[in-house]
């Protein structure tokens, strides 16, 4: 319970997100106050006016008033958003709410850049960051026209999606054009459309070829501390881009994470970014790191649960073990985070693919206890409920579970992964 | 009783707790809860589990056939819950009841609670969650801790740790104070019509 003095954390919750239970329990263990923020009310906000709060997401002016309202009665001591979408409104609020810089954030346009696919290309390229070379193009276009005109093999990305929804790799003129219709139908789904100009359009890019990996970071001050650094052991070639399989540490040669953090350094400066978690996602061949992906908010799914750390504060030589929520919590109100350590164990998690390549609706996931038993493996979470319809990428975005592990080497958990999911059976319908 | 007979389901909650569903019951004399070993004293299940090395047992929940056990330690669970398993096999295997009534003194002062939380629960609670198609059942008060079942619309959402830690647990903070803590025992997992969904990575 917090102490009456607690500072007023407000969390910013869309009511989709995987990252509920992981962001409440741990403002809970920090014992700070919190109110969490919704894009729709919860049936107790009524009685609970300073635990939860109602913001209309989808109009930023509007929900920057209400939350200036509540601030009035309720200070806040700091904004953190969990996706990319609330990290602007975190950004905005910030602004708002903060005119001598007392609460922690990003300036606005940095988080609009790290949000808007396009708006960080240019940005990168301007400032010199290698990434990819790419092309703004709008849907109207005559898709045969383009493919005659575009460099393969390529990449056609919507600029908002998450989760590598509607991204595809095309390597010829057909492939292109297949690409493009399926890529046109999931921005013209209502709730993609929503989000207005940015669905319109779509970036074109040169595939970039080599390992992938993802970086976890806390910014401070402009200043980028890398967290945690995840190997993708699948190769993440095309034709989509859906993830599987996260190991930290990464197994790859000390001098190109160093390239790939000095990258991710990069990035961060050519947006703009101050304050606050991001999850890059990156490449690395020959001619060195590339960036492609930068958010400013908190590695995605259920997937920061494979992090912990270590913190020794001060004098004091009790090592407390933190949650990454918690880092990113104590980070936006301003708590003491000096000594702070990745564990020594290497871990991992398995975003489950969904299982065939139609999907269908879930009836039945067999082998969980068998998947668990598996040495290594710490949980296995079906986040998928039966009746759920399971949607294959490109067009679905949503993983019907997640596997996690934990063990002395990286090599040792991604078995530990590999076998836990060839124990588990989706059963469609 | 043959140990060997004896089936158990390990369910991970995360890294702290974690769920064992035993083929047999365990107390069929409603809910107990453990948060020492000293409580657990006279519960041989109970004082088997508290003292397996390296585990640094939290707390246990015992109602029916199913135990959940919060750990302190940094152990993953399919190493420590070979060491539980054994033991739950060990306690029924010996004949004797493996976990001891609750205290007739304690058993007054929760059941007083329990009725005001029951009011709370059918008087406000319910009423707001059924908005969302939601039910919350109290299962039982165990030392002033709060044991609860959620269902309908509430088991499964995306939002069900809000609605029990920002709704619940506030309510309960106001109106019963003596309330020391809450626990939700539902499987989420389970739960076939989520008012709320995840759906963004």
């Amino acid at each position: 319970m917090p102490r009456p003095s607690s500072p007023r954390l407000l969390l910013l919750l869309p009511t989709t997100t995987y990252r509920t239970a992981a962001f409440v329990e741990a403002a809970r263990r920090l014992g700070v106050a919190l109110t969490v923020a919704s894009d729709e009310p919860s049936t107790f906000e009524s009685s609970q006016p300073a635990g939860l709060l109602t913001l209309d997401f989808a109009h930023l002016d509007r929900a920057v008033e209400q939350a200036a309202v509540f601030a009035r009665e309720h200070p806040i001591a700091g904004v953190v958003g969990v996706d990319d979408d609330t990290a602007v409104l975190a950004a905005v609020i910030v602004e708002r709410l903060s005119a001598a810089g007392e609460l922690k954030g990003n300036p606005v346009t940095a988080a609009l850049a790290a949000r808007d696919k396009h708006r960080q290309r240019v940005l990168l390229a301007e400032h010199g960051v290698p990434a990819p070379a790419f092309e703004l193009h709008a849907l109207e276009e005559d898709p045969a026209g383009l493919a005659h005109r575009v460099r393969y093999p390529c990449v056609l990305k919507p600029l908002r999606l998450s989760a590598s929804r509607g991204v595809m790799r095309a390597d010829d003129g057909a492939g292109f054009v297949s690409a493009f219709g399926r890529l046109k139908a999931i921005l013209k789904q209502p709730d993609v459309a929503a989000c207005g100009e940015p669905a319109r359009h779509f970036l074109v890019e040169d595939f970039v070829p080599g390992v992938e990996v993802a970086l976890e970071g806390l910014v401070a001050d402009g200043c980028l501390r890398v967290l945690a650094l995840f190997d993708k052991p699948d190769p993440l070639d095309g034709p989509f881009f859906e993830e599987t399989i996260y190991v930290t540490p990464s197994r790859l040669p000390e001098r190109a994470e160093r390239a790939i953090a000095a990258c991710a350094q990069a990035a961060v400066t050519a947006l703009g970014i101050r304050e606050g978690p991001v999850h890059a996602e990156l490449r690395h061949n020959d001619r060195g790191a590339w960036l492609i992906e930068l958010a400013a908010r908190p590695i995605g799914g259920r997937c920061g649960a494979v992090l912990r750390f270590e913190t020794r504060e001060g004098g004091n030589a009790k090592r407390e073990t933190l949650s990454l929520e918690e880092v990113v919590i104590r980070h936006a109100l301003g708590m003491p985070l000096t000594a702070l350590e990745r564990e020594q164990r290497a871990a991992g998690v398995m975003m489950i693919p969904v299982p065939g390549t139609g999907g269908g609706v879930l009836r039945e996931v067999r082998g969980v206890a068998e998947a668990r038993a598996v040495p290594l493996v710490e949980d296995v979470a079906i986040t998928a409920h039966r009746g759920q319809t399971l949607v294959p990428w490109p067009e679905g975005s949503r993983y019907p579970g997640f596997i996690f592990a934990r063990g002395e080497t990286p090599e040792a958990v991604e078995a530990a992964l590999r076998m836990a999911h060839r124990r588990l059976q989706f059963v469609t319908g | 009783m043959n140990p060997d007979e004896i089936r158990i389901t390990a369910e991970p909650i995360d890294t702290a707790r974690c769920k064992f569903l035993v083929s047999q019951p365990l107390h069929t004399a409603g809910v107990r809860r453990f948060s020492s070993p000293e409580e657990a004293k006279g519960s041989p299940l109970a004082e088997a589990i508290f003292a397996i090395p390296g585990a640094a047992v939290a707390e246990l929940i015992v109602s029916g056939n199913l135990i959940t056990v919060v750990k302190g330690s940094a152990t993953p669970w399919p190493a420590v819950g070979k060491s539980i398993g054994a033991a739950i096999r060990s306690a029924l295997a010996s004949g004797a009841p493996p976990i001891a009534p609750k205290p007739a003194a304690a058993v007054a002062d929760d059941d007083t609670l329990y009725d005001r939380v029951a009011g709370l629960f059918d008087s406000e609670v319910n009423p707001m969650v059924a908005r969302h198609g939601g039910r919350v059942e109290l299962i039982d008060v165990q030392d002033a801790v709060v044991m609860l079942r959620m269902g309908g619309g509430c088991q499964g959402c995306g939002m069900a740790d809000v609605t029990l830690r920002q709704g619940i647990e506030a309510m309960l903070q106001q109106h019963v104070p003596e309330v020391k803590g809450v626990v939700d025992i539902t499987d989420h997992s389970a739960g076939t019509d989520p008012y709320f969904a995840a759906a963004k990575k």
